[in-house]
This record gives C-alpha cells, structure tokens and sequence, in this order.
C-alpha cells in the first residue's frame, strides 16, 4: 500500500524529493533505495529530465525598463507650493477686487495700494 | 517558498504604489519580472508573446495597486494575473495545433551540442502545448517554479489531490512525447 503511495507521488512530483509534499518525505526516505523504489524513481527521473531541457532566458534590461517606464507616476506637490499658490491667489483677487471699489479717477490705484497714498505723493505720481 | 519578510516588503511596496510612487513600481517590477516571465514562457510557448503578456500583466499591477488587498501573498496574487492572462491568450489563439516536427528550428547550427540543445527545448515546448491548460500549469507551477502544493492548488482552485491528479496524467501525457533515448 505505501510503495503505491510511493508511485503515485512519483509520478506526480517526479524523482527529486525535494518537490515532493512535506508530508511525505518520510515515505520517500522509506522506499527510495529499495530496489522497487528505485526504479519508480529511476522511471519518474527521465520525465524530469526530459523537462529539464527547457530553459527559459532571464528578461533583459530593456524588458524591465520598458515595463517600469511606461506608467506615469502622478507628480507629487508639496503642501508649501499649494499654500504659496493659494495665497498668491487670495492677494491678486484681493488687489483687484479693492482697486475696482475705489477707483475714484486719481491716478493709479493699484499702486497706491501696493506703496501707500504718501509714497505716491513724494515720488510724484 | 519566500521568507516572510520579502512579503512584507511586497506589501510596503504595492502600497506605495497605490500612491502612484514610480520608483515602489520599477522595484516591484525588478523583483518579480524574473520569474513572471519564465511562468508565462513556458505556459504560452513563445518569449514575445510572454513579453506581451507580463507587460500587460504590470500594468495592471499599477492600475490595480490602489484596490489590492493584501489577502494572499502579493506573488501569489501576482500568478493569478498572469494565469488568467495566460487563459486569455489561448481562448483568443485557440488550442495549440503545432505538430512537434513543426515546433523544431531551422536555421544554420553553430554546433552539434547548442542545436541539439535547442532542439530538445523546442520539443519540450510543444509537449507542453498539447497538454490541456490545466495539466501545463500544474507542472510548469510545481516542477518549474517550485511552488508548494498549497499555493498551487489555491492558483487554480483545485484541491491539493486534484492537484497531484493533474500533474500526474500532465507527465503520463508528456511521456508520449519524450525521445526514444529517455523511454
């Protein structure tokens, strides 16, 4: 009954113990230098060997930089640039929202605004 | 089987894909591209159709990060794509017709040795294609790569003795195409 066991394993896994379930290595340490185990091993081995001359190449580099180059990361931003946009933004709107409501015909308002009523006058604009 | 830590690591990196973090990306391709492709190679035949399949297979791998849910070992999750895209691929091409003479190359040898080298992986290769999909991924999962019956049996959802039923009937078949020297 285990030497039946024995050939089925064989014949599943092959001769190399090593593929075989965990479970079953003492079933294989049993039987694979008796004379009977020895020769399912001895049939299962020219399957494995027979399999064994199909050798795959390694991927080349180009493979691998072809894959990783082909996604495009999203570009991180940090928390400072998008408060400097925001504020920047809030100053424009700000200027120009103030320089509408008191646009009283006076000269620039703008620059008024930026450099003070009193700079404007002593530079003389 | 992988240690645990590469697993582990596995998990840090697709999370930080999720993020869309390029480089997480390039070092998950670096540590699973090897033996992606010698998976699909041998389940499909040809080394640009696997080339394709992994490619596509990757970015889903991008596309897919933030959803993932580290349930299963990521290489497990990762054979399962792959897998799928490999049944894909044979719906879209049909069943394998090549006769084993066809599958031998031509071409003007360099030496005895390398062509009968070639020659004996070109046959291995077509004995693989006439295998029905199921057999082929059994054996090229648990002779090739080594994987336990466990994970295995969980990539194709079989149980571990439907498993070993499969990889049984997949050798008696390749049996029929071994050369005369190995019977």
């Amino acid at each position: 009954m285990d030497l039946t066991r024995f050939k089925g394993c064989a014949e599943a896994y092959g001769a190399d113990r090593r593929r075989w379930p965990a479970h079953e290595h003492g079933l294989y340490d049993r039987f694979a230098r008796t004379p009977e185990g020895a020769a399912i091993l001895a049939e299962a081995e020219r399957t494995d060997r027979f399999l064994d001359a199909l050798e795959v190449a390694e991927p080349d580099e180009a493979l691998a930089q072809a894959i990783a180059g082909v996604v495009k990361p999203r570009r991180r931003r940090t928390l400072w640039w998008q408060a400097t946009a925001f504020a920047a933004s809030a100053i424009i709107g700000f200027v120009l929202g103030f320089a509408q409501v008191h646009d009283d015909g006076n000269g620039d308002v703008v620059t008024q605004l930026l450099l003070g009523p009193t700079s404007v006058r002593e530079i003389g604009l | 089987m992988k240690p645990a830590a590469d697993d582990a690591l596995d998990q840090e990196l697709m999370a930080a894909v999720a993020r869309q973090d390029g480089r997480a990306y390039a070092r998950l391709v670096e540590r699973h591209l090897g033996w992606s492709l010698r998976f699909v190679e041998r389940m499909v035949g040809a080394r640009a159709d696997a080339e394709d399949l992994v490619q596509t297979a990757f970015l889903r791998v991008w596309q897919g990060a933030a959803r993932w849910e580290p349930q299963a070992k990521f290489s497990t999750w990762l054979y399962r794509v792959l897998h799928n895209l490999c049944m894909d691929h044979f719906r879209a091409r049909g069943a394998p017709t090549e006769a084993l003479d066809e599958a031998l190359p031509d071409g003007a040898p360099t030496s005895e040795e390398r062509v009968a080298g070639t020659q004996r992986a070109a046959r291995v290769r077509a004995a693989l294609a006439m295998l029905p999909e199921r057999q082929r991924a059994a054996i090229v999962l648990c002779y090739y790569e080594e994987r336990s019956q466990a994970e295995a049996a969980t990539l194709l959802g079989v149980s571990e003795g439907a498993l070993e039923s499969l990889l049984a009937r997949g050798r008696a078949a390749l049996k029929k195409h071994m050369p005369e020297e190995l019977n």
